[in-house]
């Protein structure tokens, strides 16, 4: 993906939430249970399995988040910013590398994870076939004995329906600190 | 409770006390002898470019304003209304005329002079009462090519004698190409339970905690066979009143663990030209296997250009803020690569930093026990003597693999902590021309 691509990705993520009609209910049920089988993959490290609903063009972004005056006309959330996660499908390709090795020590034992995904809603957007996807994530992690964080906050997905599953075609995680409040960010969201 | 610091580290045998990792009357002490009157790093000049930019930062704990005031110059201000004591600014970087005190609405410039308050006729007819009494108070600043260092020690040397002939090694990161350097925009922060001068002594010398912690980070990008390697014949470990700085000679050992053979492609093309610039031997320093640390809290890697403060929020936990820093000059291509490269490594998700804070974390933690805490810790590792050349400034030793630049750390640290003033802070005599780039 060259960087415009990239950038039009981000930008898409930027426009105005939840303009398109809301999906009936039984894609939104499809859709509800699609986002928890990927947090079950997430929970139980089936990184590989969690990578295969990820598409070919995936963009995934997880942008700084910044304390700024409410008459401040900068964006606060800017593409060509510095970021937590701005990766395309061969970057997580490599971050699961990371963890196959068996040598990322901080990994071993292993940690606790739970991901609890909520607030989901669905829209159609000018895309056939591709939906505006809400949530709200919630991941509790604890390692050894008594290491543990908890990181909350938004996603912003587009999802593409392929075979009668989906993939994840674009996604904005919006973390709510700003100072992030863990060690390091050794998960997917 | 602490007497001498000095008792706390043992550089004949190259110990260190593990107390001083824990004990909050040390960490009191450290505010006190460290922090308030060492040059700490606040900001680039690139952050500011305008009348009216600001950003916050931290100097130890003590919250400062760094804006761009009318008169061109960058004021550093203690981030604190003199009236009643509220934090003046809450926002991390904007544009202002003024900062406004939420609680009473004292109003205070650029340069952190009172400019007015509510009902400003009371305080006219108070007896005494002069506004130019009650600004924020200021600290001094001073930049080197492009970087902007506070104090609020009066008495503190200049930032160029502070820095002494480590300038001459900075120049390396800090000005290989025509044109100066920026900061690209974002910075990344998290907080690691641990305490400051674990990371800090790290990046000051430690490359030998790459051979293993990293060993599953850069296994993906080096390849099995690949790791990190060290030439213990052909690196360097150099120290300047306390600030030290590791490093290889290949100049892009850093910048491949990115991955991306665009960036290395693109290093190799300037080669020559920094060679030009800065010689031979500082170009090869550029992107290299290294870590530095200005002391005393002040880090970067080569390479990546990752640039960082680890400030202290008590003795058992401190903020990473990191940047990531290029030259101007640079093809907006290749700075993105970097901004790309950069967190993918060294960020909080990055491959290579995820292993680090760990570690900090329990180095720090397992000195809650009495008995744990009352050891000493191993910083004895010195494959080679000190070596004198006139070409290289500093305290300087052959190989990356040592605890050399450590030690000096801690010496500093102490020489520090137990003089009452800065006449009484040993300098290193300067013996290299630094060239002055504006």
């Amino acid at each position: 993906m060259d960087v415009a691509t990239a950038r039009g990705a981000a930008e898409q993520l930027l426009t105005p939430w939840a303009q398109g009609a809301p999906v009936d209910e039984a894609l939104l049920r499809r859709i509800e249970r699609f986002l928890y089988k990927e947090a079950r993959f997430l929970d139980q490290e089936q990184h590989r399995d969690w990578y295969a609903l990820l598409a070919e063009d995936v963009f995934y972004w997880m942008p700084l988040r910044e304390n700024r005056q409410r008459r401040d006309t900068r964006r606060e959330i800017d593409p060509d910013n510095v970021a937590l996660f701005d990766e395309r499908k061969a970057d997580i390709d490599l971050r699961i590398k990371r963890l196959e090795t068996g040598k990322a020590w901080i990994e071993d034992p292993a940690g606790r994870h739970v991901y609890s995904i909520t607030n989901i809603e669905a829209f159609e957007t000018g895309t056939p076939g591709e939906f505006e996807v809400l949530s709200v994530f919630t991941l509790y992690r604890n390692r050894a004995l008594r290491d543990e964080s908890t990181l909350m906050g938004r996603r912003r997905d587009i999802l593409r329906s392929v075979d009668g599953d989906f993939q994840i075609a674009r996604r904005l995680i919006l973390l709510q600190q700003a100072v992030l409040l863990t060690k390091n960010l050794s998960v997917f969201f | 409770m602490l007497t001498r610091a000095s008792d706390y580290i043992d550089l004949k045998n190259g110990t260190v006390d593990r107390r001083i990792f824990w004990e909050q009357s040390i960490y009191e002490r450290e505010l006190e002898r460290i922090f308030a009157r060492c040059w700490l790093f606040v900001a680039h000049e690139s952050q500011l470019p305008n009348t009216g930019d600001f950003i916050t930062a931290s100097m130890g704990e003590d919250g400062v304003i760094v804006a761009r005031a009318a008169d061109g110059k960058i004021h550093v201000s203690l981030n604190s209304c003199p009236h009643r004591g509220n934090r003046v600014c809450f926002s991390d970087s904007g544009n202002t005329r003024a900062f406004v005190c939420n609680y009473h609405g004292w109003g205070f410039g650029l340069d952190g002079g009172l400019k007015g308050m509510p009902e400003e006729r009371l305080y006219r007819a108070t007896p005494g009462f002069q506004k130019k009494d009650w600004g924020l108070r200021q600290a001094r600043v001073e930049s080197y090519l492009g970087l902007v260092f506070a104090t609020f020690s009066e008495e503190a040397p200049t930032l160029a004698e502070y820095l002494g002939d480590f300038r001459w090694y900075l120049d390396a990161v800090l000005n290989p190409e025509e044109g100066g350097t920026e900061f690209l925009p974002g910075v990344t922060r998290s907080v690691m339970t641990c305490n400051w001068k674990i990371p800090a002594d790290n990046f000051s010398g430690d490359i030998y905690h790459a051979l293993w912690t990293h060993l599953g980070g850069a296994e993906p990008t080096l390849g099995k066979k690949g790791g990190v390697k060290i030439d213990n014949e052909n690196s360097w470990q150099v120290s300047v009143n306390g600030h030290g700085w590791e490093f290889g000679t290949n100049m892009i050992g850093n910048a491949a663990t990115m991955g991306d053979r665009e960036i290395l492609r693109y290093m190799k093309s300037r080669s020559d030209s920094i060679a030009a610039r800065l010689g031979a031997f500082r170009r090869d320093m550029w992107g290299s296997v290294a870590s530095a640390t200005v002391f005393p809290n002040f880090a970067f890697l080569p390479g990546y250009f990752s640039f960082r403060i680890f400030n202290p929020v008590g003795p058992h936990k401190t903020d990473l803020y990191a940047w990531t820093l290029v030259p101007k000059n640079m093809p907006a291509e290749i700075k993105e690569r970097f901004r790309l490269g950069t967190m993918r490594t060294f960020s909080p998700g990055g491959i290579l930093e995820m292993d680090d804070g760990e570690n900090w974390e329990h180095c720090t933690a397992t000195n809650a026990g009495y008995v744990t805490r009352h050891q000493r810790l191993c910083y004895s590792l010195a494959p080679s003597g000190e070596e004198h050349t006139p070409d290289l400034p500093g305290i300087v030793h052959r190989g990356q693999l040592s605890d050399a630049n450590q030690r000096q750390f801690y010496k500093r640290w102490a020489e520090l902590m137990d003089a009452p003033t800065w006449a009484e802070i040993p300098m290193a005599a300067p013996t290299k021309q630094i060239s002055e780039v504006a």
